[in-house]
């Protein structure tokens, strides 16, 4: 764990540095302490002199901590109080929780030589660990926000511009007409091609009517056969 | 949270509206998301989004758990000792088992980020 670089380091720098003999603890100079080097472990067990372990912990492996107090005290009662060390132990069990899953999905894509994890892959790694009770309910946010992602492309008026965005590389870009994994099922304001989150759709279908169903709406602004609203709004 | 504007929702991934904004940071749970593994490559948009309402989940679940556990002992606040029953008595919770049985924290009292 990168928490224990800083210990590990500074203790492999003295062992190995001659001359250092302060970490050999009440060993004799007739060891073998000129030229050390750090392969043999008994001086390592009698190395006593050790600075304490460096537990700093590295916040950008855990999910904020005011966030996750937030989501507890929505289900705890109001009177309920939460130890300090309760909420960095579930900081680490979300943490914890989301390597697990995400191995299991990476898995999976893997064994199907596909290179993106997708919402489905979560959601299939979901059920599979046992988590299937939330695999409904997680289906059901997803449709939700895709078609805000829909809602929010066919309502407006301009086209969609493009720039850097927040998952830079790792968006997965389908080729055109790719059949789409999720399908969503209902379609807007007819033009829209309900499977995916993207916008910029053209009137008579033609172009880019597919991005891959579970590509974000972020695909949609490399997409070269985009035209404007404008048209047809 | 603040509200995702008409471009930069979009672009950052938000949704405001109808599904609210999102409690937990997408680009955290993306950079916990590739540091499960090497082999993690590429992730979709939505992933983790998925995981930000699957963590809000999964927290109540564990939460409720622990709690549990505290109104048995009849007691008011929930400790660390609490979570590990929840855990142990949960075949759910069982890839946590290492981590809660783990040497106790060293308690970092400054603010987390």
């Amino acid at each position: 764990m990168e928490r224990d670089d800083g210990f590990n380091r500074f203790y492999k720098h003295a062992k190995s540095s001659s001359g250092l003999n302060i970490i050999h603890g009440g060993s004799s100079n007739s060891n073998n302490n000129n030229g050390i080097v750090s392969t043999d472990n008994g001086n390592a067990a009698n190395s006593n002199a050790m600075p304490p372990p460096c537990t700093v912990r590295e916040q950008d492996q855990y999910m904020p901590i005011a966030n996750v107090i937030r989501i507890m005290r929505r289900i705890l009662p109001t009177h309920a109080k939460i130890s300090d060390d309760a909420k960095l132990t579930i900081q680490e069990c979300v943490s914890e929780y989301i390597s697990f899953i995400t191995g299991e999905a990476n898995e999976r894509c893997q064994r199907e030589q596909r290179k993106t994890i997708t919402a489905e892959d979560v959601l299939w790694a979901m059920g599979k660990l046992g988590f299937d009770e939330y695999v409904e309910p997680l289906t059901v946010f997803l449709n939700r926000y895709r078609e805000t992602q829909n809602e929010r492309t066919s309502l407006r008026g301009e086209p969609v511009l493009k720039r850097g965005m927040d998952y830079g590389s790792s968006i997965m870009m389908a080729p055109p007409y790719a059949p789409p994994v999720f399908h969503v099922g209902h379609h807007q304001q007819g033009f829209l091609d309900g499977t995916t989150a993207m916008g910029g759709y053209l009137r008579d279908g033609s172009g880019g009517a597919a991005g891959g169903g579970s590509s974000s709406s972020q695909a949609s602004l490399t997409n070269n056969n985009f035209d404007p609203f404008g048209q047809y709004m | 949270m603040r509200q995702a504007g008409t471009y930069s929702g979009i672009l950052s991934g938000g949704i405001s509206g109808k599904t609210g904004p999102h409690l937990l940071p997408l680009a955290r749970i993306k950079k916990i998301m590739k540091k499960s593994g090497e082999a993690v490559k590429m992730i979709s948009g939505e992933s983790p989004i998925v995981f930000s309402k699957a963590c809000e989940l999964f927290i109540k679940e564990l939460t409720q758990r622990s709690w549990m556990v505290t109104m048995q002992s009849k007691r008011r606040t929930l400790n660390k000792e609490d979570v590990a029953s929840a855990v142990m008595a949960t075949d759910l919770f069982d890839f946590l088992v290492n981590l809660v049985s783990e040497s106790p924290l060293e308690m970092d009292t400054s603010k987390y980020s």
